[in-house]
């Protein structure tokens, strides 16, 4: 089987690149025989894919650690769970997922639109086969080929890192993917609207919903990640402005720009030149995330020698794609011309318009923070680099502006907003965000930005809400429903504007818990068994944590032992149960790993370390003198709050996403809107 | 979905200023932003050669904030207190020049000194010559990868 997936490897390059000639020249001679050949070429790199990701997965659970890959990510003991997860535990596995979720799409694509849409279709293969093909390059040339034999057969594997062994680390890494690579399938229908010339909204209209879908795919895979961090990496946070997750963090923002843009487009006309550029962007920021998430570029240059060939092809790759796409859009820029003007400042288009650049702006600064010390070293010979606190310091007020415009955007008139349209829609909001904002400063608190940030919330919650009841309100009246029913139907009839209503309160929910990190306390004492640990919560209560010693278990599963710090934990002097958090030696890794204990409720979190032990061989021995541990003790208000409102970014983004059932006649929405201005989402 | 909005006759001039506008101000916004953000919270990304020699040259740089990041020498590491490590580090290109670090604070699982481990530690270098660090976070090359050539041994 995995001979067979190496061969498959071999045969898919000539493969993708024949369909992509095929494509490109069947689409500019007008062959249908060829185009249909270069879809042929989508579908057999798809097989071919399948089997060489097959042939991996079954060198993993067949433990064949001859192979390089499998002796770097797994051995015996590991879980089968694991072993298939292996695919992509590391850099080249994680190529061949790529290319693999890839061709799906690119499948997908090309049979969903056999008998539609044929004036775009060669041009879309063509470009997909051609980033198939570039991906199968990297596999094969790069040395990064996951079929590369040992010179020697060693007895067992490295095992993967225990840090990986955790349930999200296995579903974040692929949901990241699928969203990176369903971003191809909008960018290839941009390149056929381009050669084509057919410049009008349709190509948004065709991959709108793949635009979603890989939103869908790249806000659930951040979220996952961050839950990670939480639970895995012991030190209470989820983000910490690593290249790693800024990498991941760089398409989403251009993504999410894009999606509120084509809006724009689509009801006036405009922005024709800043979406091309967006989508092109996004997908280049895609690729890159792809390339660095897997390497170590950003943190040692000059190290891995290896990785200096993958970074050329990459940036070769990536150089080559900005220079077709700005001569392709500077060749279009006639069919590009905007059909509207922006008339005011106080408009929803100059709303949009404002989003767009903040998120741009946002993504600018986290790449620039990212490369710096890749920008200094080469500017200035030496290397100068900016942490958390810049990233911080910058994104805050950034974020703010973003979490007013989320109110302002979606219920300020088209054009030229009237005062009356002002007043009806912001009066009521903006006194609520005010009034909350006072209410927590009236109750002493001197937290300016978290203030601002519960203000601006309130804001956006109470126009999201005045939205869907003034909806609801006015369909019982005219349909004669009941409250439920109209709900029901209000969102079921324009899915893509309460579907993003409801990603809001989603994101809403997600700043509230940013501005909630404010609030954090920790404190860190070393103890012995019958000491207490005392914590307040900025909700007024107290923790007290007494320690009660380490307890051990020998040989437990692949584990060699299992230390337990053993704490018992009361509320205001109310029991309210017990924490661990553990020292655990596997059988495969030479270093102690630590989890951390967790005591969630819907409001705060309290977060234990077990940070070091003073004499750890005699504390796993259970020696009663050996019991002094130091243990960091934190709680982290509003923190559940993120995977709360990730949930409901889900729901809402899936309310937006779901196919509808036949088209609905424009006139059945338009009369049940609450008003004029409103309704032409 | 619904109606397009009727396209009202459109004043032909003034509406693409208004984009450029928007353009250029948020630009300045984020350069101000960028700008007084690096300033405020850079630090120096060193070897621990490039340190030595910094600090040779103007021992006021002991009050810089520095990153510096090495090889950390087998063996070295030791406890000084209850969670309070001490170790060394050299740099990767040459090995005779050393660091030692002093890091009152959890080390990172991955931090483990009988293995290849490459560490940037942050903070600033004392008066006494011993680097005290604030931060101490580990790299692996590509992140949690073992080099499977280790096996052949």
């Amino acid at each position: 089987m995995t001979l067979l997936g190496e061969i498959a490897l071999w045969v898919a390059l000539p493969v993708a690149l024949w369909g992509t000639v095929l494509s490109f020249v069947g689409g500019r001679q007008d062959r249908g025989d060829l185009v249909l050949s270069g879809e042929r070429a989508v579908h057999a790199v798809f097989a071919l894919l399948l089997v060489v990701s097959a042939g991996i997965i079954a060198a993993f659970l067949g433990d064949r650690f001859e192979y390089w890959y499998v002796a770097s990510y797994s051995n015996r003991d590991l879980d089968t769970y694991y072993k298939i997860s292996g695919l992509w535990a590391g850099q080249r596995g994680s190529l061949v997922f790529w290319a693999l979720l890839l061709s799906l799409f690119s499948s997908i694509t090309v049979f969903g639109n056999r008998f539609k849409n044929r004036e775009f279709m060669p041009y879309v293969t063509g470009t997909l086969l051609a980033i198939s093909s570039f991906f199968l390059i990297v596999l094969l040339f790069a040395n990064v080929n996951p079929f590369e034999r040992l010179d020697f057969l060693p007895a067992d594997g490295q095992g993967l890192n225990p840090q990986l062994q955790n349930y999200w680390m296995t579903i974040h890494p692929p949901t990241l993917y699928l969203g990176f690579t369903a971003f191809t399938v909008p960018f290839a229908f941009a390149i056929s609207a381009l050669l084509t010339g057919r410049l009008d909204a349709r190509w948004l209209v065709l991959t709108r919903r793949w635009i979603l879908l890989s939103w869908f795919f790249l806000t659930n895979g951040i979220v996952f990640g961050m839950r990670w961090a939480y639970e895995e990496l012991g030190w209470g946070g989820y983000w910490f402005w690593d290249p790693v997750e800024n990498a991941s963090l760089l398409p989403w923002l251009t993504a999410t720009a894009f999606l509120h843009s084509i809006q724009i487009q689509e009801n006036r006309g405009m922005l024709k030149v800043w979406n091309m550029g967006l989508v092109t962007l996004t997908f280049l920021l895609t690729v890159f995330a792809t390339f660095l998430t897997r390497s170590g570029l950003i943190e040692s240059v000059h190290t891995f020698a290896q990785e200096l060939t993958i970074a050329v092809i990459f940036l070769t790759f990536m150089g080559l794609l900005t220079i077709i796409c700005t001569v392709l859009i500077v060749w279009r820029w006639p069919l590009l011309k905007t059909e509207n003007q922006i008339q005011s400042f106080v408009s929803r288009e100059s709303a949009f318009l404002f989003n767009n650049l903040i998120f741009l702006g946002a993504a600018f600064t986290v790449l620039w923070g990212t490369l710096l010390p890749l920008i200094t070293e080469g500017l200035m010979g030496e290397k100068i680099a900016v942490g958390p606190p810049f990233f911080n310091r910058v994104n805050i007020p950034i974020g703010l502006a973003l979490l007013a415009l989320m109110g302002i955007g979606p219920v300020i008139a088209w054009r030229r907003a009237s005062t009356r349209n002002l007043r009806k829609n912001f009066l009521f909001p903006m006194l609520f965000g005010i009034g909350v904002f006072a209410a927590f400063a009236v109750a002493g608190s001197r937290q300016w930005m978290a203030l601002t940030t519960f203000g601006l919330s309130a804001f956006v919650l109470a126009i999201v809400f005045v939205e869907f009841w003034k909806g609801t309100r006015a369909r019982a009246r005219i349909e004669g429903e009941g409250a439920a029913r109209a709900f029901y139907h209000l969102v079921a009839r324009n899915r893509r504007r309460w579907g993003g209503y409801i990603v809001h309160v989603g994101v809403v929910m997600i700043f509230t818990a940013f501005a909630g990190e404010a609030f954090d306390d920790e404190i860190t004492q070393t103890v012995n068994p019958g000491d207490q640990i005392l914590i307040s919560s900025p909700f007024g209560h107290d923790y007290t944590l007494e320690y009660q010693g380490v307890s051990t278990t020998l040989r437990t599963g692949n584990m060699a032992w299992q230390a337990m710090a053993f704490l018992t934990v009361s509320k205001n002097g109310r029991p309210v149960g017990t924490m661990t958090s553990e020292k655990r030696m596997y059988f495969t890794w030479e270093a102690p790993v630590t989890e951390v204990g967790i005591l969630s409720s819907p409001l705060e979190d309290l977060y234990v370390i077990f940070e070091d032990a003073e004499d750890l061989a005699g504390a796993v021995q259970n020696e009663a003198g050996s019991q002094q541990v130091t243990l960091e003790v934190q709680v982290n208000p509003l923190v559940g709050w993120i995977w709360y409102g990730g949930l409901i970014m889900t729901i809402g983004s899936l309310i937006a996403i779901w196919p509808s059932r036949g088209s609905i006649p424009a006139t059945s929405v338009a009369h049940v809107e609450p008003e004029p201005a409103a309704a032409a989402v | 979905m619904t109606e397009h909005p009727t396209t009202a006759p459109a004043p032909k001039k003034g509406g693409g200023g208004r984009f450029f506008v928007g353009l250029v101000g948020v630009t300045l916004v984020v350069t101000y932003l960028i700008w007084t953000g690096v300033t405020e919270t850079m630090v120096y990304y060193l070897t621990p050669t490039e340190l030595m020699a910094r600090v040779q040259e103007d021992p006021t740089f002991r009050e810089m904030g520095v990153k510096v990041s090495g090889q950390l020498v087998k063996g070295s590491w030791q406890r000084i207190g209850p969670n309070h490590h001490r170790f060394e580090i050299t740099d990767l290109e040459d090995p005779q020049s050393v660091v030692t670090i002093e890091y009152a604070d959890g080390l990172p699982d991955t931090f483990n000194d009988q293995a290849d481990v490459e560490v940037v530690a942050e903070g600033r270098l004392r008066d006494d010559g011993v680097f005290e660090a604030t931060l101490v976070l580990t790299k692996c090359g590509s992140r949690y990868e073992a080099a499977p050539e280790d096996l052949a041994g």
